[in-house]
C-alpha cells in the first residue's frame, strides 16, 4: 500500500517534469506572438488557479476575493519600482510577503465565517480594497500607474522585443506552485488542511488547530498569487485597479481549478489549459462588439461540467486509472 | 495514583436548560468505564465537555493530574483524549488510511511515522484491507470503526466512545466489544457512552448512571442494572415498584 502510494507520488513529479520540458520546448514550433500571449497568460493563470487551490481547494475555505492579493501584488511591485526604483524581484517578494500578512489579518475575523458567509465576506474585502485604490493617489488613484519601459534586462524584468522571457517565467511560476502543491500535498499541512475541509469538528477532536490551519493556507495562497500579480504588472507594464484587482480576476483564478478539479493536483491546470486560451480567442473573434460572450461560454462550460462531472475533469483520468489497476 | 480523569461539580447550561448539574465522576488508569442514561440524561453533553467541545458553565475538569477545563479540543487531544462521534464524522473524501494519518500526525514528525502508525492501527482495528477505499465508500459498521482507529492513532491514554456499539448487528457489536477489550489491553483507559445495556454491561468494570442531569448511581455493572432507582430512570415508577 505504502509502495504504491509512494509510486503515485513519484509519477506525478516525473509527469510534471516530462510537461514542464514539453512546456518549455513549445516556442521552438509557436512563433506567433498572438498565441504566444495567450500561452503566457494561460500559464499565469495556471499558476494563480494553483495557488487559489491551495486554500479553496485543499482547505476549503472557498475564496472570490483573490483578486485583492493579485492586485496588492501587482500594486507593491509597480509602486516601489515607480516611486523607489526598487527591482521587480524585491517587489514581487514584498508583495508576496505583504499579502501573505493581509491575508492573515483578514482571517482573523473572517475564518469565524462559514460556508457562504466566508466566501461573501471575501468578495466584499476585495471590492472594499478595489475603492480604497481607486481613490488612492498616491497610487495612481483610478488613472493607475505607468511603468516606464527602459530596455530589455532580466535585472528590470521588462522585454518589449520578445514575449519569451514572460513565457518562461509564467512557467517557472507554474512549476514553483505545482510543486508546492505536490509538497505539500503528503505534508502535515496538507492532511490538516483536507480534514478541516471534510469536517472541521472531528479534525478538531484529532488535534487540529482548525484556524492555525485555515491561517496557514491563507497565507501560502496570498503569496504565491501576489506573485503572480507582480508579474503580471511587469507583463502589461501598466496598471489600475480595475485592471489587476477586479472581480473578474477572482472569477478567473477559481474557474480553471473547479473545471479542473478543485482540491486536486492536477485540476487547475488542466482547467486553466482549457478555459484560458478558450475565453482568450472568443474575445478575439468576436471581438469588441461581444464584450461578456467569453463569459457566456464561461458559463456554459460550468454548467456542462456541474452537471456531467460534479468532481472536475480529472475525474475522467482518475476513473480510467482505477479501471486499468483491476 | 490520582484518577485519570476527573470532573468536579461540572454544570452545564443551554439558554436556560440546565443539561449537566453537579457532576462529578472520576476514571481511573487502566479501566473501563461506562456512561449510560435513559435519554436526554446529559450524556453527550458530557462527553463533549470532557473532549473540550466547549467550556462548562461551572466546575472543572482534571486530566492527567492538569486542569483542562479551559483547553481547546485540539490540546486535549495532544494532552492524550481520544474520542469518536455519536454521528460519525469520517473525512468522506479522504481514504482510510488518510483518515487515519490526520490523527497520527499529531504525535508523529515524519510523515513515514505517522503512515507506519496508521497501518498499524487499521491492522489492529481490522481496516487495513480497506485502507485505499475512500471514507465515503466505507458502509455503516466500518465507518464506526473507522472513528476508533482515528482516535486510537492519536496515541490517547484516555479514549471516549460515543455509542460505537448502537446499531450494530450481533454479530458486529461482539467484534466491537473484543476491540474495545483490546484497547483496553493496550494500555488505553475507556470511558464509553453506551444504550444497549446487555452489550455494556458484561464489558465495563464500572457503570455511571446519569438521568437528568445528575448521576444517579454509580458502581458495579451487575449492582447497577439490579438498582430501583435505574429501573425507574429508565422504565418508569411502575416497574421500580414491581421490583
Amino acid at each position: 500500500m505504502d509502495r504504491q502510494f509512494a509510486q503515485r507520488r513519484r509519477r506525478d513529479l516525473v509527469v510534471a517534469a516530462g510537461l514542464i520540458v514539453l512546456a518549455a520546448l513549445a516556442p521552438l514550433l509557436v512563433k506567433d506572438v498572438y498565441v504566444q500571449n495567450i500561452m503566457v497568460l494561460t500559464l499565469m493563470y495556471a499558476a494563480l488557479s494553483q495557488s487559489w487551490n491551495i486554500l479553496s481547494g485543499y482547505c476549503g475555505q472557498i475564496s472570490l476575493g483573490h483578486a485583492l492579493y493579485f492586485g496588492l501584488g501587482a500594486y507593491t511591485t509597480a509602486l516601489l519600482f515607480t516611486r523607489f526604483g526598487v527591482l521587480p524581484w524585491f517587489g514581487m517578494f514584498g508583495g508576496g510577503v505583504i499579502s501573505a500578512l493581509i491575508a492573515m489579518a483578514l482571517g482573523y475575523p473572517c475564518f469565524r465565517l462559514r460556508g457562504h458567509y466566508f466566501v461573501i465576506a471575501t468578495i466584499v474585502i476585495a471590492e472594499i480594497a478595489l475603492l480604497l485604490f481607486q481613490n488612492w493617489t498616491f497610487a495612481g488613484a483610478a488613472l493607475g500607474i505607468d511603468i516606464p519601459v527602459r530596455h530589455d534586462s532580466w535585472l528590470t524584468f521588462q522585454f518589449t522585443r520578445s514575449k519569451l522571457p514572460y513565457f518562461y517565467f509564467a512557467l517557472a511560476l507554474v512549476a514553483v506552485a505545482w510543486f508546492v502543491t505536490w509538497w505539500l500535498e503528503d505534508s502535515k499541512w496538507g492532511f490538516w488542511w483536507r480534514a478541516v475541509k471534510d469536517n472541521p469538528e472531528a479534525a478538531e477532536s484529532l488535534g487540529v488547530v482548525v484556524f492555525d490551519s485555515k491561517m496557514g493556507a491563507a497565507a501560502v495562497s496570498a503569496f504565491l498569487v501576489a506573485v503572480g500579480g507582480s508579474f503580471y504588472a511587469q507583463f502589461v507594464s501598466y496598471i489600475d485597479p480595475e485592471s489587476v484587482m477586479g472581480f473578474q480576476f477572482s472569477l478567473l483564478m477559481a474557474l480553471p481549478a473547479v473545471v479542473g478539479g478543485i482540491g486536486t493536483l492536477w485540476g487547475p491546470a488542466l482547467g486553466a489549459v482549457i478555459l484560458i486560451p478558450l475565453t482568450e480567442l472568443t474575445r478575439s473573434y468576436i471581438g469588441g462588439s461581444g464584450r461578456g460572450v467569453d463569459l457566456i461560454v464561461y458559463g456554459s462550460l460550468i454548467v456542462l461540467i456541474s452537471l456531467a462531472r460534479p468532481q472536475g475533469l480529472v475525474g475522467l483520468f482518475a476513473r480510467r486509472n482505477k479501471a486499468s489497476a483491476r | 495514583m490520582t484518577a485519570l480523569l476527573e470532573t468536579r461539580s461540572v454544570t452545564q447550561r443551554f439558554a436556560g436548560l440546565v443539561a449537566n448539574s453537579d457532576v462529578s465522576i472520576s476514571v481511573d488508569r487502566g479501566e473501563i468505564v461506562g456512561l449510560i442514561g435513559p435519554n436526554g440524561a446529559g450524556k453527550s453533553t458530557l462527553f463533549n465537555l470532557i473532549a473540550g467541545v466547549f467550556p462548562p458553565s461551572e466546575g472543572a475538569i482534571w486530566f492527567d493530574g492538569a486542569d483542562v477545563t479551559r483547553l481547546p479540543a485540539a490540546e486535549r487531544c495532544r494532552r492524550g483524549i481520544g474520542r469518536t462521534f455519536q454521528v460519525v464524522k469520517s473525512f468522506e473524501t479522504m481514504t482510510v488510511v488518510d483518515n487515519v494519518i490526520v490523527g497520527a500526525l499529531v504525535r508523529a514528525t515524519h510523515m513515514r511515522d505517522a503512515r507506519r502508525k496508521a497501518h498499524e492501527v487499521l491492522e489492529f482495528t481490522g481496516l487495513a484491507a480497506r485502507a485505499g477505499v475512500p471514507a465515503s465508500d466505507l458502509v455503516p459498521a466500518e465507518k464506526r470503526r473507522l472513528e476508533v482507529a482515528r482516535a486510537l492513532a492519536t496515541s490517547p491514554k484516555l479514549l471516549l466512545l460515543d455509542e460505537v456499539l448502537t446499531g450494530l448487528t450481533p454479530a458486529e457489536a461482539r467484534t466491537g466489544v473484543e476491540l474495545v477489550r483490546r484497547v483496553r489491553d493496550t494500555g488505553v483507559t475507556v470511558l464509553m457512552v453506551e444504550h444497549v445495556m446487555e452489550i455494556v454491561m458484561p464489558l465495563v468494570d464500572r457503570a455511571i448512571v446519569l438521568d437528568l442531569g445528575k448521576v444517579l448511581v454509580e458502581g458495579k455493572p451487575s449492582d447497577v442494572v439490579r438498582n430501583p432507582k435505574v429501573i425507574t430512570a429508565y422504565l418508569g415508577d411502575r416497574h421500580a415498584v414491581g421490583a
